[in-house]
């Protein structure tokens, strides 16, 4: 296993093999064989609904294939399609700065957001479940089209944030309808949407031991001083996780540009984000191996991403959930 | 596991989330593949099913079903499976099941379509159909036929007549002492008086919406000058031309004519229940003369309708959309029968009134105005009656590529409205994409 090869904190390496060898029964072949069995189901849908596919994608990026030709028109043009989107397509290169700065607002907000709420619902208030669920709720309605509609209703012309506004003598625009702001409304979509991360948050903040905070407090430290010494180090392979996913999951963003900009990536492309722009170039524009091609492009630089992260993560990572208890 | 877990497998957990979800992003490319339609037709038996899609609201859906019934009951034998969605999409989903080989036998296409459709061979070629009568066009307009034509073949028949018409808020016009607008006065005629009803309103209500990113609009406007928007499968004007367009809306913004760029914004999508006109910013949009019905449903006011600025004779008879046929299906015959009934019976028609558009069978429409009670379905209907005779001669359905100048015209005339881009700079950049747009 790999990871046992970058464990880095104390006196680990020696215990973990241990524990996983174990009281086994039947020898470790057989369980395999069991495994397997038992994986099958998801292995032939792996292999239908997802590996196939991803091949032949692979395949299509590499031709000018048209959704709407027929087979025998589709032909090898090599590298043509990934050649075009790095030199001629404008649209392209635009949409990865959309997509980089959308990115690159929303995950630290959001992140911050989440780590914000979730030390202010660690407590055991009476009632706190009420108020932890009430702050899940936004994750649960997830990338759906109706809270987008809703989002869009909020952020025009008529509605309801220029009528706060008014309230202070302001008078506001359409935000969603203006190319200056229109991606701001869907980061603050993307922020308000915390949920996920801040769940995580909690429950590895109840995992850190009270008698560090209480040997700290004896030694004299402050709040701020836990916080940055204790729970920030205690929290960081949960950071690191809801790092990655978050980051992966900015990338992906989708439904809400669909939504607001009515399919478009308007107005004037300000929300053109990458993914939106493959969909406009695989079923609208009916490019459907130039949107692969754009695909696998996607896929290798959020590998790459994800790569940077794993390999800066042993900096600032504290595995040390082995030494509590 | 207990609170402390074992650090490996969290750690592996951790890491097994992470990788799962790099996967997802082929989600994307491999999604999207659902199509509906279970292909049981057997051509060996007499029975036989014939599946039909089209895009509409409720109302369409339910008149259309009461024709495809009432071809049930003369036809036992064919019997129908409907397909039906919002506009939004529609293309996508037919795109797809075109792809995956199970389109629908008949599936409804609109003028931005149909040339992507016939010049990939997709839609069968209707001509022998034509030719022997078995699809009978000699009581449609000159103009409409040719214009469901595409390099000489025919890829779609007119299920309905239609012609672009700016709609406007009569009950407002009014209120402010303002004539209608009239068939025939000239582009800069209409923004001096939208001008003045800006400030009539005392700017509540903006006299025109901004048509400067819809392609119809500025196709009439250059016929009007003599050009067309395509000229085969090449853009038919210039940069200049262009130009001078954009600065026509342009000027219009800053008098005040038009609406700020961020309203104009929110109706460029085509959305019905957007529109300037119903949502009371703006006394007039640029939309379709059948969609004066659909407008109202969303407003108190009265609406009336006239054609875009400039002369009539650049207007032409538009299918507001077509019936075509798919190159694959196994009972075309059937097909092509069913959509002579549905252009040319007399029921039919009568069913279907202005839904879709003026009947394409000239005779019926006479017969189904008469029947006509609905006050929105008549002012459509006594607009296109006036302009009809009107009309110039069609000029060819828009080349394949026309989707994305389409789109392309949204975005640069956005750039320009907001003020990202002179209006030159933004011609420019529109015409290099077209152009490549074309001839890919």
């Amino acid at each position: 296993m790999t990871a046992t090869s970058t464990v880095t904190t104390r006196g680990q390496q020696a215990r973990v093999p241990a524990k996983r060898r174990g009281p086994g029964r039947g020898g470790p072949r057989r369980e395999g064989v069991a495994g397997y069995v038992f994986l099958s189901p998801w292995l032939l849908g792996l292999m239908g609904i997802t590996a196939i596919p991803m091949l032949l994608s692979l395949y299509l990026s590499f031709t000018n294939y048209d959704t709407l030709s027929s087979f025998s028109d589709v032909h090898w043009i090599g590298l043509d399609n990934y050649r075009r989107m790095f030199t001629e397509d404008v649209h392209y290169l635009h949409s990865v700065r959309v997509t980089v700065l959308f990115a690159l607002v929303t995950v630290p907000l959001k992140l911050t957001a989440a780590l914000a709420v979730a030390l202010l619902l660690n407590r055991t208030w009476r009632g706190i479940g009420l108020f932890r669920g009430l702050f899940y709720l936004p994750s649960l309605l997830g990338g759906s089209v109706a809270l987008a509609l809703v989002w869009f209703a909020i952020f025009s012309r008529d509605g309801a944030f220029n009528a706060l506004l008014s309230a202070f003598g302001i008078t506001g625009r359409s935000w969603v309808n203006d190319p200056d702001t229109a991606l701001g409304t869907l980061v603050i979509l993307g922020i308000w949407q915390f949920g996920a991360p801040m769940v995580i948050f909690l429950a590895g903040l109840k995992q850190i031991p009270v008698d560090l905070y209480e040997a700290a407090s004896v030694d004299g430290a402050g709040a701020f001083s836990s916080f940055w010494h204790i729970t920030l180090p205690m929290l960081s392979p949960v950071l690191f996780f809801n790092l990655v996913m978050e980051t992966i999951h900015a990338f992906q963003g989708f439904t809400s540009a669909y939504v607001i900009s009515n399919g478009t990536g308007g107005p004037v492309d300000s929300t053109m984000l990458y993914t939106l722009y493959l969909y406009i170039k695989g079923f609208t524009d009916f490019e459907m191996g130039y949107a692969s091609a754009m695909a696998w492009v996607f896929l290798v630089v959020i590998g790459a991403i994800t790569a940077v992260f794993f390999t800066t993560g042993r900096f600032w990572v504290h595995y040390s959930d082995g030494d509590d208890r | 596991m207990s609170p402390s877990g074992t650090p490996q497998t969290r750690r592996s957990l951790l890491r097994g989330f992470a990788a799962a979800a790099i996967g997802l992003p082929f989600a994307l490319s491999t999604a999207a593949c659902g199509g509906d339609n279970d292909d049981s037709g057997d051509s060996t038996t007499k029975n036989i099913e014939l599946s039909v899609f089209w895009w509409g609201a409720d109302k369409r859906a339910e008149l259309t079903k009461k024709v495809l019934d009432l071809y049930h009951t003369k036809h036992p034998n064919v019997a129908f499976k409907t397909t039906w969605q919002g506009n939004s999409g529609y293309f996508d989903k037919l795109a797809t099941e075109v792809a995956a080989g199970n389109a629908p036998d008949i599936f409804q296409i609109d003028d931005n379509a149909i040339s992507e459709y016939a010049q990939r061979n997709i839609a069968l070629d209707l001509t022998k159909y034509v030719d022997s009568k078995k699809i009978d066009l000699s009581r449609f307009p000159d103009s409409l036929v040719s214009y469901g034509k595409v390099d000489g073949k025919v890829a779609g028949i007119a299920a309905a007549e239609n012609t672009p018409g700016m709609v406007y808020n009569k009950t407002l016009l009014a209120s402010v002492g303002l004539p209608a607008p009239t068939i025939g006065m000239s582009w800069e005629d209409w923004i001096a008086e939208a001008a003045q009803i800006t400030q009539k309103t005392g700017g509540k209500t903006f006299g025109t919406m901004d048509p400067s990113a819809d392609y119809k609009a500025l196709w009439l406007w250059l016929r009007g000058q003599g050009k067309e928007l395509y000229n085969g499968k090449q853009l038919g004007f210039t940069v200049e031309d262009l130009t001078k367009w954009f600065e026509l809306w342009k000027d219009a913004r800053g008098r005040k004519a038009a609406p700020p760029a961020d309203v104009i914004q929110s109706a460029n999508s085509g959305d019905v229940t957007k529109q300037l006109v119903v949502t009371g910013k703006a006394a007039t949009s640029f939309m379709w003369s059948n969609q004066v019905p659909e407008l109202a449903k969303n407003t108190k006011d009265q609406l009336g309708v006239v054609s875009y600025p400039g002369d009539p004779k650049s207007q032409w008879a538009r299918a507001s959309m077509y019936w075509s046929v798919y190159r694959g299906s196994k009972h075309a015959d059937e097909a092509a029968d069913f959509i002579n009934f549905f252009v040319n019976d007399p029921e039919a028609a009568k069913i279907l009134g202005t839904e879709r558009g003026l009947p394409a069978n000239t005779e019926l429409r006479t017969q189904v105005a008469s029947t006509i009670t609905d006050e929105n379905m008549k002012t459509s209907l006594s607009f296109e009656d006036a302009i009809t005779p009107k009309f110039g001669s069609a000029p060819p359905p828009p080349p394949k590529g026309h989707t994305k100048v389409k789109a392309a015209l949204i975005t640069y005339a956005e750039s320009v409205q907001f003020g990202k881009a002179s209006p030159q700079a933004a011609a420019q950049s529109f015409i290099t994409e077209a152009n490549a747009d074309l001839s890919s």
